[in-house]
């Protein structure tokens, strides 16, 4: 093995990835944990040309995936025209009715996208989901990559490995980009969030004030940020990691007390960017998903470069049966769910649970989608001093400037039961750092 | 056609004060093909800031921020409007009406709701393949005409001459959406009473239709409830009725490419009567009032709306 020296040094890592506080934090049953996000130093590695056509089908996803939301929220013709039905739309939780008629500066919604893949045994890569809301994750592989330099630099001498490290770079220029004059800011919602660890170390390498919705105000239309001094200074940016409804409690969830009042309001009006645009949900729902290649086709008059994994869709019936018949290979997932949460294996569950599942599904067949399960491409992890082979996705960071920006890099999630497929952090799974070869 | 004036007055008391404080009203009429606005005063006290503002439903909003500490907070609207100059308000294209005909929170309906709609099955029925009719034929020219449907209603409902319009006579196209919204009107005005302080602004539709009583807002929200079961676009109406009270609430339904208002309240077609202030899916979108502020208080709000014909 080529990269021994980088193996030897995994504990080294771990304990200085947790020296440094990089842990997500979960809820479960009401009680806040902070847990380690486990490394594993073996990468993931992606060849250029193999990156290429990635990074040309990621930019090709979210450039349509702008196109829709901002047609949804204006003119609407991808309904006039009957691709995606209505329903998807106002029936999702997503859809934010005080986003109707609302136009971004220079009209970008989702600035920073997630974009979830696997890879099937048969190498062709597949999208699971998208995230457009408030997609985290690109500072775990970030300081990994930062702390494998250090403790292996020879490992980085020999290869040719993509540098990872202008992340923040390229947050920047995004951020820039929109920016209607004033000082740029991460708004997190304190430090009991589960990424936390995130907004400060995006902070710290954007260069951008890191703020929690008190030290924001919204005065004679505009937003201003109260230095430690108390002296206000203009705001042109947010890059807001608190979540739709809890940003402006004057016209989202009343009872907020992490947003700023009337910071939509002067939203709307073109004073401030938003990152992402509120709304965005409409476009990420698991439900739409099942659309998004439509969508290619449909704004761009392109073929997807990249494909989703077979989806059906309870609410035609052609689907309904399909899935009724094929229950056992499938894998089902509630729209409304995210995080790992709410995705169930048809074979995995007993006959009263399946028996129970399939009359929810007749009741409520918006609610689901039923995916074939991939085969996914195991890859190795270090466990116990050896190589055993584990399912992992990989979220690709897909930056919307003036031009979309794909990150040479990625946050590899893998399980770390070898019985499961759901690499969510927030399900206690482990990350990689991603190689993209640069020759 | 009336010329009305109106008085609008809204007042917060605090007790003890508050400070920091924000808010938007959504108070404030506006000209549309209904109704003109021919004068307009808007005062409200204390402010440190004002702005204004159309929202997503195009409605006039003010908001601002009042940062000293005040035990009163007041808006006063005064005007002058010309009500009635058409019947009904053009609708948007059908693809952008769209959100109107799904459920909210607060119009979803649940068992008392299904068992009273059972008695509109029959007409339910008749309007939904009546829809398909006009589906079909329309797409078969064009789909992207889908839109104006408008051409298959005939005139637009007309007013009586004085007094509210009943009803009951107007010219409307059997099996239309207007149609059949007059008929749930009808059965909803007949079955439901008006009895003030039973519910409150946080009752459901369902909720107040297991309880058989309620006031505008829960009228309003039931038979929203009732259209949309029967994919109708339909909308929340805050405004001003003829007389003194409150702020007043009803629906607009649209029909053949138009919106008609209707009164379930007082089971009449809207015509010169009423003072539009705002519309919206449902109670939520068209708050009247809102605020957040700091301060441990208990506050007091006071209504007042008087309408008189000039």
């Amino acid at each position: 093995m080529q990269e021994m020296d980088l193996y030897r040094h995994t504990d080294t890592v771990n304990e200085l990835l947790a020296r440094y506080g990089v842990k997500f934090g979960i809820y479960k049953n009401n009680e806040f944990k902070e847990q380690l996000f486990p490394f594993d130093a073996i990468p993931r590695v992606i060849e250029a040309e193999e990156f290429e056509y990635l990074e040309k089908g990621l930019k090709q996803r979210v450039t349509a995936l702008n196109l829709f939301i901002k047609d949804v929220y204006s003119e609407k013709k991808i309904i006039r025209d009957k691709i995606v039905p209505e329903e998807f739309i106002y029936a999702s939780s997503g859809y934010l009715a005080q986003c109707e008629g609302v136009m971004p500066p220079k009209g970008v919604y989702a600035h920073i996208a997630g974009i979830d893949l696997v890879q099937g045994k048969d190498k062709e890569w597949y999208i699971l989901e998208d995230n457009l809301r408030v997609p985290s994750g690109a500072s775990y592989p970030m300081i990994a990559r930062e702390l494998c330099r250090r403790s292996s630099p020879t490992t980085f001498q020999k290869t040719h490995i993509a540098d990872n490290r202008n992340y923040a770079e390229l947050l920047r220029k995004t951020m820039d980009y929109v920016n209607t004059g004033g000082h740029t800011v991460i708004l997190t919602p304190g430090r009991y969030n589960s990424a936390y660890f995130e907004h400060s170390y995006l902070a710290e390498k954007t260069g951008a004030h890191l703020v929690t919705g008190s030290e924001l105000l919204v005065e004679n239309d505009h937003l201003y940020f109260i230095d430690y001094s108390g002296r206000k200074e203009p705001v042109g940016a947010v890059y807001r990691r608190i979540s739709d409804e809890y940003l402006d409690p004057m016209n989202f969830y009343e009872g907020s007390l992490i947003g700023i009042p009337h910071l939509h309001d002067i939203f709307r009006k073109g004073n401030v960017a938003l990152l992402n645009a509120p709304g965005n949900g409409v476009a990420d729902d698991k439900g739409i998903y099942y659309f998004v290649p439509k969508m290619i086709k449909y704004y761009l008059g392109e073929e997807p470069i990249l494909h989703n994994a077979p989806t059906y869709l309870p609410l035609y019936k052609e689907d309904m049966d399909y899935v009724l018949e094929h229950f056992d290979d499938l894998v089902l997932k509630d729209v409304a769910e995210a995080g790992g949460y709410g995705v169930q294996f048809g074979n995995k569950m007993t006959r009263q649970e399946k028996e129970d599942f399939i009359a929810l599904l007749k009741r409520e067949p918006r609610r689901f989608i039923a995916q074939e399960v991939i085969d996914f491409l195991d890859i190795d992890i270090f466990e116990n001093g050896e190589c055993v082979p584990r399912k992992a996705d990989l979220r690709a960071f897909v930056l919307m400037g003036e031009e979309p920006m794909v990150w040479k890099s990625g946050l590899t999630r893998f399980s770390r039961n070898p019985d499961s497929f759901i690499v969510n952090s927030s399900q206690g799974g482990g990350f990689k750092d991603t190689w993209v070869l640069s020759r | 056609m009336k010329d009305l004036l109106f008085e609008y007055d809204m007042q917060l008391d605090f007790a003890p004060p508050v400070e920091e404080h924000r808010f938007t009203l959504k108070c404030i009429p506006q000209t549309d093909e209904r109704q003109l606005i021919r004068r307009l005063d808007v005062e409200v006290y204390p402010k440190e800031f004002l702005s204004t503002d159309k929202d997503s439903f195009g409605n006039h909003s003010i908001y601002g921020y009042t940062k000293g500490k005040h035990d009163r907070f007041f808006a006063r609207v005064r005007g002058q409007v010309r009500t009635g100059l058409v019947p009904c308000l053009p609708a948007k294209a059908e693809h952008q009406v769209g959100l109107f005909k799904y459920q909210t929170d607060y119009t979803r309906p649940g068992p008392a709701i299904l068992k009273f709609a059972e008695r509109f099955e029959k007409e339910r029925t008749a309007y939904e393949n009546s829809c398909e009719t006009i589906n079909i034929a329309a797409a078969s020219e064009n789909f992207h005409t889908a839109g104006t449907i408008a051409s298959e209603a005939t005139e637009p409902a007309r007013g009586s001459k004085d007094g509210m319009t009943n009803a009951g006579d107007a010219n409307i196209p059997a099996n239309s959406a207007l149609a059949l919204a007059i008929t749930m009107m009808h059965g909803l005005y007949e079955n439901f009473s008006y009895v003030q302080g039973v519910t409150n602004v946080q009752t459901t539709a369902e909720e107040a239709m297991a309880l058989g009583r309620g006031v505008c807002q829960d009228y309003s929200h039931i038979l929203l409830s009732l259209c949309r079961m029967a994919r109708i676009p339909c909308r929340y109406v805050v405004g001003m009725l003829i007389g003194e009270g409150l702020s007043h609430a009803w629906v607009e339904v649209c029909s053949g490419g138009h919106w008609y208002a209707l009164d379930p309240t007082n089971n009449l077609i809207v015509d010169d009567q009423h003072i539009k202030i705002s519309a919206g899916r449902d109670y939520h979108d068209c708050i009247v009032s809102q605020g957040v502020f700091v301060g441990h208080t208990t506050q007091t709000q006071t209504v007042a709306v008087r309408v008189r014909e000039e």
